[in-house]
């Protein structure tokens, strides 16, 4: 964990340069560049409020922004594994060639997907204010929670983006991990809807910590428990210190099977 | 300086034969059931017991066939391999010129590019920022620097390439045969900067095909052939010997092909 850190301060420059060059490749060629990071958020929250807002109904009020407050971690979540399960194999021309830090791929697909989430979240307070929600104060804790999110990514980044240089199924294997993971966190739904017996399932997923906060903060304008905060924030150190040990132990033979 | 910039005690590197590897989780399944000993793979020894000194200052030439374990040597001084046996110490800092422009990304300019090559090289963005001027200069790209370098032609490619690589100011260079690229104009250039980097009492080694080179720039020479060294001697000897055990050395025209 402290060699976490210690390396990203050393090679702070080259992980936000190789995160800024990732957004910019995603957004060069575009006339409105840049303004599709707040545009694209924008639009399908839009759609999603028409959608439940009018067209379906259900029993919860406002239902677009219980869906948002929690769908918008989760995408950042499932788009920062994407890009960085890929990120050891597809730089193979790189470090076959020259000494570099492998770390800083993984880390720098997490980075830009931060900064893509972080500009999400302000289509968000805009929507809730043209929807006439209340701006709960509790936003100002959101701080908390994107720890243990962020934390709870980059350790999975460091796992899958390691062992996919072994078993390159692995990037397959992550898109369905992540769908079935989609609908067993109770993102689409409330954990009320569920019979308590099976709560015991669910409470076996690290994902329902991390997300909690999120919903409990926008939503529901209240704090989260401090034992569920305290979970969230282990499952981010857990993730991390399992992840990345494993990319740390196999590092040095990573040239050997790209 | 008492230490060599370069010390390889008995260097052996072993790479496993990829094609029996199980690649994907089936195959390792497959496999685990098959209950199939696992030694179908291979090793092949790349490197065998190789040992020698670079003192400071010096510029070595490796020659030999290709695949002989040239550019094996250079990447575990570059670190990018760990030796399998032996021991390898490294003095002093380095700058690959392996696969020149290996992290340039085909959409991002070529200022853009500067930055991050320079990043993955080592230097601080303040250095970077302090050296880019010099760098556009040597290049010779003018105005196409705020091009994407998809839009570049080869020559501008390697030009940027190389330009960054040798701003590094490092106290090793390596020099993997890319010097036979580019225009006869550019090439004078980019030894103008070697021999600078010679003069300046830097380390330098340099892999070349190239009979010509090797007997105008360097101190002494290496003859590596089926990963074993077969002389550590002047670069005239190396090459008598390497005309001896081989055949000829390739001709001038041979070496303009990326290879090693």
């Amino acid at each position: 964990m402290l060699q976490l850190f210690s390396d990203v301060y050393r090679y702070r420059e080259l992980i936000w340069a190789l995160a800024l060059k990732e957004l910019r490749v995603r957004y060069k060629r575009s006339v409105l560049g840049f303004v599709w990071a707040l545009l694209n958020p924008l639009m399908m929250m839009i759609i999603l409020t028409l959608v439940f807002g009018s067209i379906m109904r259900f029993s919860i009020d406002h239902y677009a922004i219980f869906l948002l407050s929690m769908l918008l971690p989760w995408t950042f979540f499932s788009q920062a594994l994407s890009y960085s399960v890929e990120s050891v194999v597809s730089n193979a021309q790189l470090l076959k060639k020259v000494r570099v830090p492998k770390l800083v791929f993984p880390m720098a697909a997490v980075v830009a997907n931060i900064i893509n989430f972080l500009l999400s979240l302000l289509p968000l307070a805009l929507l809730i204010v043209v929807l006439r929600f209340p701006l709960h104060w509790t936003w100002i804790y959101l701080p908390i929670p994107m720890v243990g999110l962020f934390l709870f990514t980059l350790g999975s980044a460091f796992f899958f983006a390691a062992i996919n240089v072994f078993f390159r199924d692995i990037s397959h294997i992550v898109q369905i991990l992540l769908s079935a993971w989609f609908y067993a966190s109770p993102i689409i739904y409330s954990l009320d809807f569920i019979p308590k017996k099976y709560h015991i399932f669910f409470r076996l997923n690290p994902m329902l910590y991390v997300l909690n906060g999120f919903r409990l903060s926008i939503y529901y304008g209240m704090l989260p428990s401090p034992g569920s905060t305290a979970m969230s924030l282990a499952c981010g150190v857990a993730a991390v210190a399992i992840g990345f040990g494993l990319f740390c132990r196999y590092q040095d033979t990573f040239v050997y099977y790209i | 300086m008492a230490n060599p910039a370069v010390r390889f005690q008995n260097v052996g590197q072993s790479f496993r034969v990829i094609q029996e590897r199980p690649d994907t989780l089936r195959e390792a399944f497959v496999h685990f059931f098959r209950r199939k000993p696992r030694s179908t793979h291979h090793d092949f020894e790349a490197l065998k017991h190789i040992s020698f000194d670079v003192p400071h200052g010096t510029t070595l030439g490796i020659i030999g066939r290709n695949g002989s374990g040239k550019s094996t040597i250079l990447k575990i001084i570059a670190g990018v391999y760990r030796p399998s046996s032996g021991s390898v110490e490294v003095n002093g800092s380095i700058a690959p010129l392996i696969e020149l422009g290996a992290g340039f990304h085909h959409e991002l300019t070529g200022r853009e590019n500067i930055l991050i090559n320079g990043l993955l090289l080592g230097l601080s963005k303040r250095e970077i920022q302090r050296l880019e001027p010099a760098i556009i200069e040597f290049a010779e790209i003018g105005d196409f620097i705020d091009a994407p370098v998809k839009q570049y032609s080869s020559g501008m490619y390697m030009r940027l390439a190389f330009s960054v690589a040798t701003a590094v100011d490092p106290d090793i260079l390596l020099v993997d045969e890319i010097l036979s690229v580019g225009d006869a104009g550019f090439r004078v250039k980019c030894f103008e900067r070697i021999g600078n980097f010679r003069e300046q009492g830097k380390t330098i080694i340099l892999v070349s095909h190239d009979a010509e080179q090797i007997r105008d720039f360097c101190d002494r020479a290496l003859l590596i052939h089926n990963g074993e060294l077969i002389a550590d001697t002047s670069p005239e000897a190396a090459l008598a010997r390497y005309e001896e055990v081989i055949g000829h050395p390739q001709p001038r025209t041979v070496s303009a092909l990326p290879g090693g």
